[in-house]
C-alpha cells in the first residue's frame, strides 16, 4: 500500500489533542503506515518528522508516550535531538529513554551519556540502565564514576557494568574494591562475577580465574550470607577454569 | 579438610582404568592421560570432602558434567571406598550421572564391600545406570533383598541398556525363581519390551496365577490388535474372581484405550463370535465393557431370548456398557419389565451412564436422561440416588432440577448435597449468583451435616472450600 500522507492528517490531528481515556483507536492509520514504513526510507522519514514534532510544548504525556513508542521503531538521528530533550523531565525522561535505547545510530547513545552528566537521582539511574541495556561499551567511563556515588545508583553502575562485561568495566569493578557500602558491594561481587563468567565462555580462562580468586580471597573473611555466596560461587568459577577438559 | 588420593589407590584406579577400557571394548584410558587437568580433580576431589554441603555440590557438579575421560572417571570412583556412607552415596549417583562405564567395576565393589542398605541401594541404581548385561546378574540378585535395594534393583533391571539385555531378563521371567518371575514381567513391562510380547502371552496362560496376573498387566501396558487372541486364553485361563476381574480390566484396556483400539475391539469379536459357548458366557463381561455395534447386537439377541439364563446374561451384560448410548434400551426395559431384580438392575445402569463424561451425550442430554430415569423411580432410595448422581452434571438447569427436592424430608439430604456440590464450582455459582445464594440459604435452613454447612456458608460469601484428601491406607 502507497504512502499517502494526507490520509494521517487526520489521525495525527486527533493525536496532537489526545489525552488518556480517550479513543486510541483513530490512530490505527498511524500504526500501520509505521510498520509499512519499513520498506519505504520517504515514508519513514515523512512519518519520523511528524512524530518528533509532537514531542514539543503542547501535547499530553499520553499522546509523547505514544509518539515514543512509535519513534522506538522507525526512529533516526533525527529524532534524537526531540527526544534528548525530555530526558532531565520525570514525566517523560522513561519513555524518551524507551525510544533512545532502541534507534540504533551513535548519536542516540552520546545523547544518554550526555544526559548522564546532567540529571540526578532515579533518572540517573534510568540513564545507567538504558546505556548498558544499549551494551554501549563507550559509556563504561561514565558510568564507573557513580560505583563510589550513592547507594542504589552505585547498584545500578555495578549491574551495568557487569551486564556490559568488556574488559574496562572489569577493570572498573576490580578498582572498585574499596567500596564500603554493603549493596553496592554486594552488587560489584556480583558484577565481577559476570566478567568472569564472559570470560569463560570466552575462553580466556586465565583472566577469569584471576577474578574468581580475587573475589574468592576477598570473601574468605565474610561470615554473611552474601560472603558465602560468593565464594560458592567463585569456587564454581575457579574449578570451571581449571577444568580444561570441558567447554564453559 | 583436604582429600587426597593415597599412592596406593592411584595404582587400583589405573588397574581399573585399563580393565575398564578393556571390558568396554575401548582402548586403555592411559591415551587420554594428557588430557586430563589434574589440578582441576584435586580441587573437585578436596570439594567432595567438604563439611559443607553447598562444597560438594559443586564437586559433585564437577563430576557429573566436567572433568571429561575414562581416566579421571576411574580416579573419581576410587574415591568410593573411602567415603564415609552418606558421601558414598552422593558419589555414586553423581557418577551414575556421569554416565561413563569405567566407573562400573568401582561401584560394583561397593555393592560387594558395604553393608549400608543406603549405598547398597545406590550402588544398584548406579549399575543400572553405567552397566550392561554383565550386571544382570548381581542385579537379579539384589531382587531378593529387602528396599531399598530390592527397589533400587528393580528401577535398576527397568533401565539397564544393551542389546541382549531385554532377552535376558524375558529368560529370566521364563525359567528364573517362581517367585521372582512376576517382578521379571512387571520390569519388562516397565522396559516395554515389544520382543517379550509373544513371551507375555506365553505367561497369561502360566500355571502360576501370579504369573498370570503380571502377564496380563503387562500386555495391558502396551498391547495391541495381535495380542488379543492370546489376552482372550488370559481371561478364560484366570481364575473367578480378582484375578478374573484384573485380566478383563487389561483386555478392556487393549481394546479402548492402546494404540490400534478399534482394531483390537475388532479381534475381541471375532474371538467371541469363535468362542465355546462357556468361553462366551465368560468373555461377555469384557465384549460388553468395551461397548460396540457388534457386542450391543449379541446383547440385544440375548435379552430376546427365551431362555431366561441367556436373557440373564445379556441383561448383566448391559449393566456393564460403557457410555450412554444404550439408555433407551434400558428406559424401554424399564418401562416393560415387571421383575423388580431387572428393574433394579437397569435403573442403576441408567443413574450410573445418565451423567458419564463419555462425550455421547450433551449437558442437555444427559439431564434430560436422568429426569427420565428419575420419573422411573418407585423408590426413595432410588431417588436419592439420581439426586446424587446429578451433581456430576454441571449446569444451572441441574441446581433448577434438584432445588424442588429440598423440601421433601426423605430427600432433602441428597438434594443439599448435590446443590452445594454445583455451588463448589465457581464459573456456574457466580454466573447465577442470585439462583445459588437462595438454594444455599434452603440448604442452610435443612441440613443438619456440619460439613455442607460449612460449605454452603463459603460458597455464599465467594469463597472457596478444600476437598478432604482421602487417608492412605
Amino acid at each position: 500500500m502507497a504512502y499517502d500522507p494526507a490520509s494521517l492528517d487526520k489521525p495525527f490531528d486527533v493525536l496532537r489533542a489526545f489525552d488518556w481515556g480517550g479513543d486510541a483507536s483513530a490512530f490505527q492509520p498511524i500504526d500501520a503506515a509505521v510498520v509499512a514504513a519499513h520498506a519505504d526510507p520517504a515514508a519513514r522519514a515523512d512519518l519520523e518528522k511528524r512524530l518528533a514534532a509532537l514531542l514539543g510544548k503542547g501535547t499530553s504525556r499520553a499522546a509523547k508516550e505514544y509518539v515514543c513508542r512509535k519513534l522506538s521503531l522507525i526512529g533516526t538521528a533525527a529524532s534524537v535531538p526531540s527526544l534528548a530533550a525530555l530526558l532531565p523531565e520525570k514525566d517523560h525522561s522513561h519513555m524518551a529513554r524507551f525510544a533512545l535505547e532502541r534507534i540504533n545510530v551513535p548519536e542516540a547513545a552520546e545523547a544518554l551519556r550526555k544526559a548522564l552528566g546532567t540529571v540526578h537521582g532515579d533518572l540517573t539511574i534510568g540513564m545507567i540502565s538504558s546505556l548498558a541495556g544499549r551494551g554501549d561499551a563507550a559509556s563504561v567511563p561514565a558510568i564507573a564514576a557513580f560505583l563510589s556515588g550513592e547507594s542504589k545508583t552505585a547498584v545500578a553502575a555495578a549491574d551495568a557494568l557487569g551486564s556490559l562485561h568488556t574488559p574496562e568495566a572489569c577493570q572498573a569493578l576490580a578498582a572498585a574494591g574499596g567500596v564500603t557500602d554493603k549493596a553496592a558491594a554486594a552488587a560489584i561481587a556480583d558484577a565481577r562475577l559476570a566478567c568472569a563468567e564472559s570470560l569463560l565462555r570466552q575462553g580466556k580462562r586465565a583472566e577469569a580465574k584471576a577474578i574468581y580468586t580475587s573475589l574468592a580471597d576477598a570473601a574468605a573473611a565474610g561470615t554473611t550470607p552474601t560472603a558465602k555466596a560468593t565464594r560458592l560461587a567463585a569456587a564454581r568459577g575457579i574449578l570451571a577454569c581449571l577444568d580444561t577438559s570441558t567447554t564453559s | 579438610m583436604r582429600f587426597t588420593i593415597p599412592r596406593l589407590c592411584r595404582g587400583i584406579a589405573l588397574t581399573w582404568a585399563v580393565l575398564a577400557g578393556l571390558s568396554c571394548g575401548l582402548q586403555p584410558a592411559a591415551a587420554a592421560e594428557a588430557a586430563v587437568p589434574q589440578d582441576a580433580v584435586q580441587m573437585t576431589i578436596d570439594f567432595l570432602g567438604k563439611d559443607d554441603q553447598a562444597f560438594r555440590a559443586i564437586g559433585l557438579d564437577r563430576v557429573r558434567y566436567g572433568l571429561k575421560g575414562e581416566a579421571v572417571t576411574v580416579q573419581l570412583a576410587g574415591l568410593l571406598s573411602k567415603l564415609a556412607p552418606a558421601r558414598q552415596v552422593e558419589l555414586t549417583a553423581a557418577l551414575a550421572d556421569r554416565g561413563d562405564r569405567a566407573a562400573v567395576p568401582a561401584v560394583l565393589a561397593l555393592l560387594l564391600a558395604s553393608k549400608e542398605p543406603a549405598v547398597r541401594a545406590a550402588a544398584i541404581s548406579g549399575l543400572g545406570a553405567l552397566g550392561s548385561s554383565a550386571e544382570i546378574a548381581v542385579l537379579k540378585a539384589s531382587l531378593t533383598a529387602a528396599d531399598p535395594e530390592k527397589a533400587a534393583a528393580r528401577r535398576a533391571l527397568t533401565v539397564l541398556r544393551g542389546n541382549d539385555v531385554t532377552a535376558l531378563i524375558t529368560e529370566a521371567a521364563k525359567f528364573g525363581d517362581s517367585g521372582l518371575r512376576p517382578t521379571f514381567i512387571d520390569i519388562l513391562a516397565d522396559r516395554r519390551a515389544i520382543t517379550a510380547l509373544p513371551d507375555l502371552l506365553a505367561a497369561a496362560v502360566d500355571g502360576d496365577p501370579a504369573v498370570r496376573t503380571s502377564a496380563m498387566r503387562a500386555l495391558a501396558k502396551f498391547g495391541g490388535p495381535e495380542q488379543v487372541s492370546g489376552m482372550v486364553q488370559g481371561v478364560l485361563k484366570a481364575a473367578a474372581g480378582g484375578e478374573r476381574d484384573e485380566a478383563e480390566r487389561a483386555l478392556v484396556t487393549v481394546c479402548t484405550q492402546n494404540p490400534g483400539k478399534d482394531k483390537a475391539a475388532e479381534a475381541l469379536l471375532t474371538q467371541f463370535k469363535a468362542a465355546d459357548e462357556t468361553a462366551q458366557e465368560t468373555l461377555l463381561t469384557v465384549l460388553a465393557r468395551v461397548g460396540g455395534t457388534g457386542a450391543i447386537a449379541i446383547i440385544d439377541g440375548l435379552i430376546a431370548d427365551t431362555n431366561v439364563a441367556k436373557r440373564k446374561l445379556g441383561l448383566t451384560a448391559l449393566t456393564k456398557w460403557p457410555d450412554a448410548t444404550v439408555s433407551q434400551r434400558l428406559l424401554d426395559l424399564l418401562r416393560t419389565s415387571q421383575d423388580q431384580a431387572e428393574r433394579d438392575q437397569m435403573l442403576g445402569t441408567l443413574i450410573r451412564i445418565a451423567p458419564l463424561p463419555d462425550n455421547k451425550l450433551n449437558d442437555k442430554q444427559k439431564l434430560e436422561l436422568l429426569e427420565k430415569t428419575m420419573s422411573l423411580c418407585k423408590r426413595d432410595e432410588d431417588r436419592r440416588r439420581v439426586l446424587e448422581r446429578a451433581n456430576a452434571i454441571r449446569t444451572i438447569e441441574t441446581l433448577r432440577f434438584v432445588v424442588p427436592y429440598l423440601d421433601d424430608p426423605n430427600l432433602a439430604e441428597p438434594a443439599c448435597l448435590s446443590v452445594v456440590e454445583l455451588a463448589h464450582h465457581r464459573n456456574i455459582r457466580d454466573a447465577n449468583k442470585d439462583e445459588f445464594t437462595k438454594a444455599l440459604d434452603k440448604v442452610l435452613g435443612t441440613t443438619k451435616n456440619e460439613e455442607l454447612i460449612d460449605r454452603a456458608e463459603r460458597y455464599k460469601q465467594g469463597q472457596t472450600w478444600e476437598r478432604k484428601k482421602p487417608a492412605k491406607s
